[in-house]
């Protein structure tokens, strides 16, 4: 056979050329010996069947019900500790307390998930689904943080710990370990026989092809998707209770599992049973590799914790292109109509006096300040919150308009805190800052590059290991930020004569300054919407296939908003470091970046007006915490608050600030349309609400009452039809 | 003279599945031509290849004599090719009028000729009856006027070759015969060539000169109107006299 030059051999080749050239040049001092080769594969053999359990719950769960599961680890996070209550605390023997976990609470949380959420979200825009999973995630970790609170360390022990284990040559294999192999087979193969042997299995399989067409064979797909709901969560549990003892009980590490479970996902292209095992295995395997031989010396030493968010990408590179879908297109029962300009100055105007009323004292906020006094210290959070705005403010274009989820918008914010300290901001040139966008909107480009042919739910896990690999690897080198420097990495910027640091005597400058920015991006935000950019952005997000057929370049459409996005993030960057002065190695983790989207997708991703509405209520949670004295429940509640607030996003997808603006119009005595609009559409989502189990259902185990069947009639637009005949006499018929 | 569009043995295989077989069709400026056939016979197949959402297992497609096959959707769409969707592919979060306008803002990146893409879409929107809902978002439309914004929106690409997948499904009576006019009209006054793909006999065979019929994939039969009605292959497609072969 001819040898075929395609892209993807050559990005093969790279790929290998790369991975022998690190190997290379990290080689630690550990001989390649029958020991160490022993030891390489006994534990990397065993994390990669923890992965693969993990990972196979995931696919599982978005193969038969298409939502991906950014919960997963977090769930399975929250079991462990479970566990750890049952047998640890508790003294109750393992067995029982394995079964208790992952036979009952599991379960338990799988159908209630179901039930109450997802089958909400099953028809839901993507940005949707992951916000609602990945607001599930923050909340299954600010439970298990208010629970069990991370003062004392806890340990999950290993399995028969003490005992000896086997030898293999010179090398021991814990009982543990050999556990975990033997039970990610069994797993694999319960599951395999699960979906090729068993009633329930076929018609989960059956589900995906043809949801409609599955239930007139009988299949009934509430149960389906309990089911499937309740196996991811139980994989979940059983990864989280394997890997606890290897990880440490710690909420971060154990959440951070679906990076890795992603990655394998990735490699099984979210599907292929067998290739999740396989894809656990390349992980567990190269991260076992590392450690026994390779040393990354001191500037590299977290590399090791971002072996899968490599393996993402590259995994990325060599997915199959996504093919246009068509008959996708879910159309939202929204009205509304674009910002005027005027109006758009005049709510800019707005945020400047808010904001500035405040910062100058003139908003009596709560007992204790005096008018016109802002502390310090309140001052400096101000300028936190804005310039958390200015990242939500970059989002919208891009998640709200164009539909391109990113989570990485926080760490590209970071990397220009961190450019920040070295080209400008050392001695106060704003020139600097425009270096640093300018260098941040490629940067926003160069992540979303390897998912930019593909679904976009891949975009949205590259972002997540790019964000993953920000904190690990290129903050962390001394390069970037180092630790031992003690000279000033931000002077002052020099605006007009006026001095903006993060000094306490110019924080009100500061805040003013940024809010005068926010208004101004707000308002060049609005007038964007009305430009043929934004246009072509939503109308890509809406339906890729048409945007193609009307002669869009969706690449380089996508490409254009990346820069957008990235610039705004780049420029939020330079005041992010510009506010804290000195740089912290362990400032950009990537779960800090997350609530800024979920807050930000809450308020309504569409509309800029929400970046405002995000940071006030961002703010809000320390206001408040100062005006009722500081409780230790409200922390608590500012932990789990933002996941909550995600997870209501199934109830009202659209986010709060299209809900109030439709309401609030609807009080105004002169907008009758506004009422009779939302009459409509509230009567719509009833409509929608006896979604297809019912249909389903009706009359198998739900009553044919005339309620349902009225509905059913508007569903089915026969409503005019049957009105004046109802077939079902009103007293009801109970089947 | 050359057709406008031509397939040449055109092959679509989804695993084991053949969804088109060697389909060889054509189209000519200035006329309709109809793509008939039972459910799942791969007409709209048909039309993703035409379109470059599918890519043929083997076959080409052409444009006036030239081979579009491996160029991609939004090349096409440069070349003068233009479609509407079988089930609505509308840009429901924009209004109608902005649906139309992203066409004709997208069309200046290849058509120099200066004009001013508001007025295009003014006079798109009159031409194609919508005016009065210019206003409103795609997505609160009945699914017959967002069919109508579809079609508005592929005439603002300004095509040589407009593909209408079940342009009349989800219109009035009253509606679809506004919609047969405008046809008429693009056909004779604009040049335009039109395919067709619909399920409304009584539609088809009114306003088509040239009419295909496929099943299983294959043309089985292709001619005027009169002709395939009088087709015993055709006849027995739709009607099924050989129970192991009724497809719909």
């Amino acid at each position: 056979m001819p040898l075929k030059f395609s892209p993807r051999l050559i990005s093969a080749l790279v790929v290998a050329l790369i991975v022998a050239f690190v190997v290379h040049s990290n080689w630690g001092t550990a001989s390649v010996s029958g020991q160490t080769i022993a030891t390489f594969l006994v534990v990397g053999i065993a994390l990669g069947g923890i992965y693969a359990i993990s990972a196979a719950g995931l696919v599982v769960t978005y193969a038969t019900t298409g939502i991906f599961n950014f919960a997963q680890a977090a769930i399975g996070c929250f079991l462990a500790f479970c566990y750890w209550q049952l047998t640890v605390k508790w003294g109750l023997p393992t067995l029982l307390s394995i079964a208790i976990t992952l036979l009952i609470i599991a379960p338990a949380i799988g159908i209630a998930l179901d039930r109450v959420i997802m089958r909400r979200l099953r028809d839901a825009a993507l940005v949707v689904q992951l916000m609602v999973t990945v607001g599930l995630m923050l909340t299954f970790m600010g439970i298990t943080l208010t629970i069990w609170t991370p003062k004392s360390p806890r340990s999950v022990p290993h399995f028969f710990e003490g005992t000896k284990g086997v030898h293999l040559g010179d090398v021991v294999a814990t009982w543990h370990r050999i556990i975990t192999v033997v039970i990610a087979l069994l797993v694999a193969v319960a599951l395999r026989f699960l979906l090729y042997r068993t009633r329930l299995g076929i018609s989960m399989r059956a589900v995906v092809d043809s949801r409609s067409l599955a239930g007139l064979t009988g299949a009934k797909s509430s149960v389906i998707s309990g089911a499937s709901w309740s196996l991811g969560c139980m994989t979940a549990g059983l990864a989280g209770i394997l890997i606890a003892p290897e990880t440490g009980l710690v909420v971060e590490n154990l959440a951070l599992v679906i990076v890795v479970a992603a990655a394998a996902a990735a490699i099984a292209q979210l599907k292929s049973l067998p290739m999740v095992f396989v894809g656990g295995l390349i992980i567990g395997l190269s991260e076992a590799f590392s450690s026994v031989y390779l040393n990354f010396g001191t500037d590299w030493n977290y590399a090791p914790q971002a072996i899968p968010c490599v393996i993402l990408f590259v995994a990325l590179l060599f997915l199959p292109q996504a093919r246009l879908e068509t008959g996708k297109v879910r159309l939202t029962k929204r009205t509304e109509r674009l910002t005027k300009p005027w109006e758009a100055a005049l709510g800019g105007g707005v945020m400047i006096a808010l904001v500035g009323a405040w910062a100058n004292g003139w908003i009596p906020w709560f007992s204790g300040t005096t008018f016109g006094e802002r502390s310090a210290v309140w001052l400096g959070r101000g300028v936190g919150f804005l310039i958390f705005g200015l990242i939500m403010l970059s989002l919208v274009p891009l998640i709200g308009w164009a539909g391109q989820v990113s989570f990485a918008n926080f760490a590209i914010a970071g990397i220009g805190a961190v450019l920040f300290s070295h080209f400008g901001g050392q001695n106060g040139s704003p020139i600097g800052i425009l270096f640093v966008m300018m260098v941040c909107a490629p940067l926003g480009l160069l992540i979303a590059l390897p998912a930019l042919r593909l679904k976009g739910l891949y975009l949205a896990l590259a972002t997540l290991a790019f964000a993953e690999f920000t904190d690990k690897v290129i903050v962390r080198h001394p390069k970037m930020i180092d630790p031992s420097a003690t000279g000033v990495l931000f002077k002052p910027l020099d605006i007009f004569g006026i001095h903006i640091s993060s000094d306490a005597a110019d924080r009100k400058a500061f805040v003013i300054f940024l809010i005068v920015m926010f208004a101004i991006l707000f308002f060049m935000l609005e007038l964007m919407r009305r430009s043929r950019w934004a246009r072509r952005w939503i109308a890509m997000s809406d339906s890729p296939a048409a945007s193609a057929t009307i002669g869009i370049n969706l690449t380089t459409t996508k490409m254009a908003v990346f820069m957008l996005s990235g610039a705004m993030a780049g420029f939020a960057g330079c005041m992010l470091g510009l506010s804290q002065g000195a740089l912290r190695v362990d400032s950009f983790p990537m779960f800090l970046g997350l609530p800024l989207v979920l807050l930000l997708a809450v308020q309504g991703v569409r509309y800029p007006v929400a970046a405002f509405m995000g940071l006030v209520g961002l703010a809000s949670f320390p206001a408040l915490s100062e005006v009722m004295g500081n409780p230790t429940w409200l922390t608590q509640v500012s932990l789990i608050g933002p996941g909550i607030a995600a997870v209501a996003m199934a109830y009202r997808p659209e986010g709060a600030v299209f809900y109030t603006g439709r309401d609030l119009a609807g009080l105004l005595p002169w907008r009758a349309d506004a009422r009779e609009e939302k009459a409509l559409l509230d009567q719509r989502t009833r409509d929608q609400d006896i979604g297809r189990d019912d249909i389903n259902d009706l009359g198998i185990d739900r009553p044919f009452t005339s309620e349902k069947v009225a509905q059913l009639d508007r569903v089915l637009s026969i409503a005019d039809a049957v009105d004046e005949h109802p077939m079902v006499p009103t007293t009801g018929v109970t089947a | 003279m050359t057709a406008l569009l031509s397939t040449n043995e055109v092959v679509v295989r989804f695993g084991v599945l053949q969804a088109v077989s060697q389909a060889s069709i054509e189209v000519h400026a200035g006329r309709v031509t109809g793509l008939i056939g039972p459910n799942g016979a791969g007409k709209t197949t048909c039309f993703n290849v035409i379109t470059g959402l599918q890519e043929p297992t083997s076959g080409k497609v052409l444009l006036e004599g030239v081979d579009i096959t491996g160029k991609s959707p939004s090349k096409r769409a440069r070349l003068g090719i233009a479609r509407t969707f079988q089930k609505l592919e509308v840009f429901g979060s924009l209004s109608a009028r902005e649906n139309i306008m992203v066409a004709a803002e997208q069309r200046r990146s290849w058509d120099k000729s200066g004009f001013d893409p508001r007025a295009v879409t003014d006079e798109i929107l009159e031409k194609v009856g919508i005016a009065d809902v210019s206003e409103f978002m795609v997505g609160t439309l009945p699914t017959g006027t967002a069919r109508l914004v579809e079609l508005a929106r592929a005439l603002a690409t300004n095509p040589r070759l407009l593909l209408l997948d079940e342009a009349s499904s989800g219109l009035t009576e009253e509606e679809t015969e506004e919609m047969a006019a405008l046809l008429r009209r693009l056909v004779a006054e604009d040049g335009l060539g039109i395919l067709l793909v619909e399920h409304d006999m009584s539609f088809v065979m009114g306003i088509c000169e040239y009419i295909y019929v496929l099943d299983f994939g294959r043309v089985i039969a292709s001619g005027t109107p009169a002709e395939v009605q009088a087709n015993p292959t055709v006849q027995a497609a739709y009607l099924g006299t050989d129970a192991t072969e009724d497809a719909s």
